[in-house]
């Protein structure tokens, strides 16, 4: 025989199924179709549950079972639960007039309260022991209460920890993190060597530096990142000028910028040349090229360079990195010609093949400072046979790294 | 103390109920001595004969080179020590495990802490691993040098061969390399002399390793690395990619070959002859139109030219997600193919290259593929289709990842005829 509950319950999955079915073949929302798919399942999760448990299966005319059930002999707590329920309700219908990422949060706060409310009201149906009832409660809940709960408090500590160390400027974020683990270490020295201290005290420890992290995430999140610059690279002022290039003869004409080709000029364009030394991240490992005092170029690479090299051999359509090194007194950048290159032009609708230089270069390098130029050429050398490079030596075919504004700056690069 | 708990454990006894129960007990425990006897018996057999193949051109411990042989005249004192204190270790377990199970007897009593023993027992395994350390920190360090570098060769890997160029350079022989070399599949260097290795890698992390000249190294994409490859004696010495690539991982392999110094200055020149047209009106020279039509978007031929006279340029680049080929300009002069995963030579010409002795190798290996000797089969079944013979991602309806790239060769449904005239062009690439 069922009972109400039971009814309802089993009533409450036929429905959902039937939505399911009516909407998931009516409709071509996919999204609608897996939530009512999902209250389906939950449903009939619970139908069986409840068959399960059989805590229901108690009836009016029962007489002796009424007087001897558990269902019948416990004493409800009070309970926060429902309260929090009814705040994701609210929250839920907050979000669906304002924004949608508040509905989620809505809507998790319903599932997490909803999910306690049931667990808390099922084990105290347990016994008439309400300690026991609360041990029932505590072993299904704890083994998920405290693994999310550490994993949502550790990401509030990370979150707010991360706001702080970009609020910092790049100098003072490692301070702060070697202070930071300094305090954690002496610390844990302290705790470690006086095992007699309180726990109370160790946990208000912990609790106010908690705050303090989480309250100084929220201040310097609210005052946002430290300005961090971006810059334009090389490669889209050397498209810009193939690609536009009656914008960019204006743009020069405005003296917005050199009228040259970026990676044949030894002048300084904007953004594009600032603090490019920064950028090196790559420091071993890789191809260097040189720039003497002298103003020539010579190349290194990791472990002994071939006798008798007459130039800088790399693999061809492979990315290879090469740090330029600026030894010279003044600011200068390193460009490698490559040939020549199709490029597709569209003006009023129409694309128009021509042929541009193939080059690519660095920034402009401070004296002393470096920068990584990665190099991938799909062409071998030799395809340019008889072809001179304007870069290169007085007559020179093939692939040549050059320095814009020094003529003696010049090194072969050799595809094979 | 609850009634329902035992007594402490030093005073629990447990006997035997019956007799009847002793008998069975002895006779499983019979039963378990000879199936476990029969078991180790079969495992030391298996270990006896693994351990007496001998073809087995990858084995580590049949060093070839200098390194090779630093690396072995540390790895074998290692092993031993390891081995003896792993046979006492074992042994002292075994015998306790035996001398004091359980039969029965009281628990003895339960002491806690032992501190001569213990710092004795700390000590000593500290004094071995220094003992080990030392040796270990000299050799990575010796094998490490290349100061003494005689001669360069920068190796590429990609899914799922290795491509060798020889720069130009003074050494590597008198008179120095004076143009550019690219081959693949086979390193040839100068037997004895100091070679360098500058490798890196086109797509994935690779690892270059010839067991029986050194040790393995990593080829990592955007990066250089070096390793030293020195051979003692003319010979061909396999290897193997030792770091998981993708699908054809275990199909990507590769030989050096050592040759004595003029037979590297010959196989050197041989590869900077120039190219040679097959005669006209011959199925060579069919196969030379057909390799232009089907081949040359990919596979650079040096010297191969188009109609107009103006040099055939592949570019692999626009083909292939590694962005190259094997250069196939004297594929002939090599004995493999695809990878080094298959023979260029038949079964017994292929025997007459690798078994030679060091003083006859050179000779045999610069007579390079004829006729007579070339493995049709494979290459035939390769050339009819590719993906079907070494798994690759070449299927042409899923290269959305690669930008519509293939990774490897792809099926290219060549018909028998042209089969036919590119074996006969191929077989002149020599």
């Amino acid at each position: 025989m069922f009972t109400t509950g039971s009814k309802f319950l089993i009533g409450a999955s036929v429905v959902a199924l039937l939505a399911t079915v009516i909407y998931g073949v009516g409709q071509d929302g996919v999204l609608g179709t897996v939530g009512l798919a999902s209250a389906t399942i939950g449903l009939i999760c619970l139908t069986v549950l409840n068959f399960i448990l059989g805590d229901s299966n108690v009836f009016a005319d029962d007489e002796a079972p009424v007087e001897t059930t558990a269902a019948a002999q416990y004493a409800p707590t009070g309970s926060v639960w429902p309260l929090g329920f009814a705040f994701g309700a609210v929250v839920v219908a907050v979000g669906l007039v304002s924004y949608q990422p508040i509905v989620v949060i809505g809507l998790v706060a319903l599932i997490a309260t909803g999910a306690e409310w049931t667990v808390q009201a099922w084990a105290e149906r347990a016994s008439r022991d309400g300690v026991h009832n609360a041990a029932v409660r505590s072993r299904l809940s704890n083994s998920l209460e405290y693994p999310i709960g550490a994993t949502i408090a550790a990401g509030i500590i990370i979150y707010a920890f991360s706001r702080v160390m970009l609020w910092l400027s790049k100098t003072n974020t490692v301070v702060a993190f070697a202070v930071l683990a300094a305090v954690v270490l002496a610390v844990g020295f302290i705790i470690a060597n006086r095992p007699s201290l309180k726990t109370g005290a160790i946990g208000g420890v912990m609790t106010v530096g908690v705050i303090a992290v989480v309250a100084a995430g929220a201040v310097t999140g609210v005052d946002g990142e430290r300005d961090i610059p971006e810059f334009e690279t090389t490669s889209i002022w050397q498209e810009e000028a193939i690609l536009h290039p009656e914008e960019y003869a204006e743009g020069a004409a405005e003296g917005k910028h050199p009228a040259e080709l970026i990676c044949e000029s030894p002048e300084e364009f904007p953004e594009a040349d600032e603090k490019a030394s920064e950028t090196v991240a790559n420091k071993s490992g890789t191809y260097q090229v040189l720039l003497n005092e002298s103003g020539t170029l010579d190349f290194d690479v990791p472990g002994p360079k071939e006798a008798g090299a007459v130039g800088m051999v790399i693999p061809r359509s492979n990315a290879t990195n090469v740090i330029f090194r600026n030894n010279s007194d003044e600011d200068r950048r390193l460009s490698l010609d490559l040939g020549t290159q199709t490029v597709e032009i569209e003006e009023g609708g129409e694309t128009e093949e021509v042929e541009a230089r193939h080059q690519i270069c660095t920034t402009l390098i401070e004296p002393g400072g470096a920068q990584l130029l990665t190099v991938k050429a799909g062409e071998p050398s030799f395809a340019y046979d008889g072809e001179e490079n304007p870069n290169g030596p007085d007559g020179a075919d093939g692939f040549w790294f050059f320095v814009p504004g020094v003529e003696s700056a010049t090194l072969e690069v050799i595809v094979p | 103390m609850s009634p329902d708990i035992e007594p402490a454990n030093h005073d629990r006894t447990r006997r035997r109920d019956s007799d009847t129960a002793t008998s069975v007990e002895s006779v499983i425990s019979n039963l378990s001595r000879a199936r476990a006897a029969k078991y180790a018996a079969i495992v030391g057999a298996g270990a006896l004969v693994a351990g007496c193949a001998e073809n087995a051109p990858q084995d580590t411990f049949q060093p070839d080179g200098t390194n090779a042989q630093k690396i072995d005249d540390l790895a074998r004192p290692v092993f031993y020590i390891a081995g003896l204190v792993g046979v006492i270790v074992l042994g002292v377990v075994a015998w306790v495990v035996f001398r004091y199970r359980d039969r029965g007897q009281p628990i003895p009593e339960q002491t806690h802490g032992k501190p001569a023993l213990e710092i004795a027992l700390t000590i000593l395994p500290a004094l071995i691993l220094i003992g080990v350390a030392i040796p270990t920190v000299g050799t990575i360090m010796a094998l490490n040098e290349t100061d003494d570098t005689e001669c360069v060769v920068n190796v590429t890997g990609q899914q799922w061969w290795w491509e060798f160029d020889y720069p130009v350079q003074d050494g590597c022989m008198p008179g120095g390399i004076t143009e550019p070399i690219v081959t693949s599949g086979q390193m040839v260097i100068p037997a004895d002399t100091n070679v360098l290795i500058r490798g890196t890698s086109r797509d994935v992390i690779h690892s270059f390793w010839i067991p029986r000249l050194n040790g393995k190294r990593d080829m990592v994409p955007g990066r250089v690395h070096n390793l030293r490859m020195q051979a003692n004696e003319p010979g061909i010495y396999a290897g193997q990619c030792a770091e998981f690539c993708g699908l054809s991982h275990a199909n990507m392999r590769m030989e050096v070959v050592a040759l004595t110094d003029d037979g590297f200055a010959e196989w050197v020149e041989n590869q900077l002859a120039d190219y040679t047209s097959p005669e006209e009106d011959t199925l060579a020279a069919e196969g030379e139109a057909s390799f232009i039509a089907n081949c040359s978007r990919c596979h650079q031929v040096d010297g191969l030219e188009d109609d107009t006279g103006n040099p055939i340029v592949a570019r692999p680049d626009l083909q292939v997600y590694s962005g190259a080929a094997p250069n196939l300009t004297n594929l002939m002069t090599r004995n493999t193919f695809a990878g080094a995963t298959w023979d260029l030579l038949r079964d017994e010409c292929r025997d007459d290259v690798w078994d030679a002795d060091s003083d006859v190798f050179t000779d045999r290996y610069l007579e390079g593929v004829s006729g007579d000797c070339l493995n049709e089969v494979d290459l035939r079944e390769w050339l009819r289709n590719s993906p079907a013979k070494k798994p690759m991602y070449a299927d042409p309806e899923n290269l959305e990842e690669t930008d519509g790239l293939y990774r490897g060769m792809p099926y290219l449904a060549l018909s028998e005829d042209q089969i036919d005239q590119l074996l006969a062009y191929l077989l002149e690439r020599k």
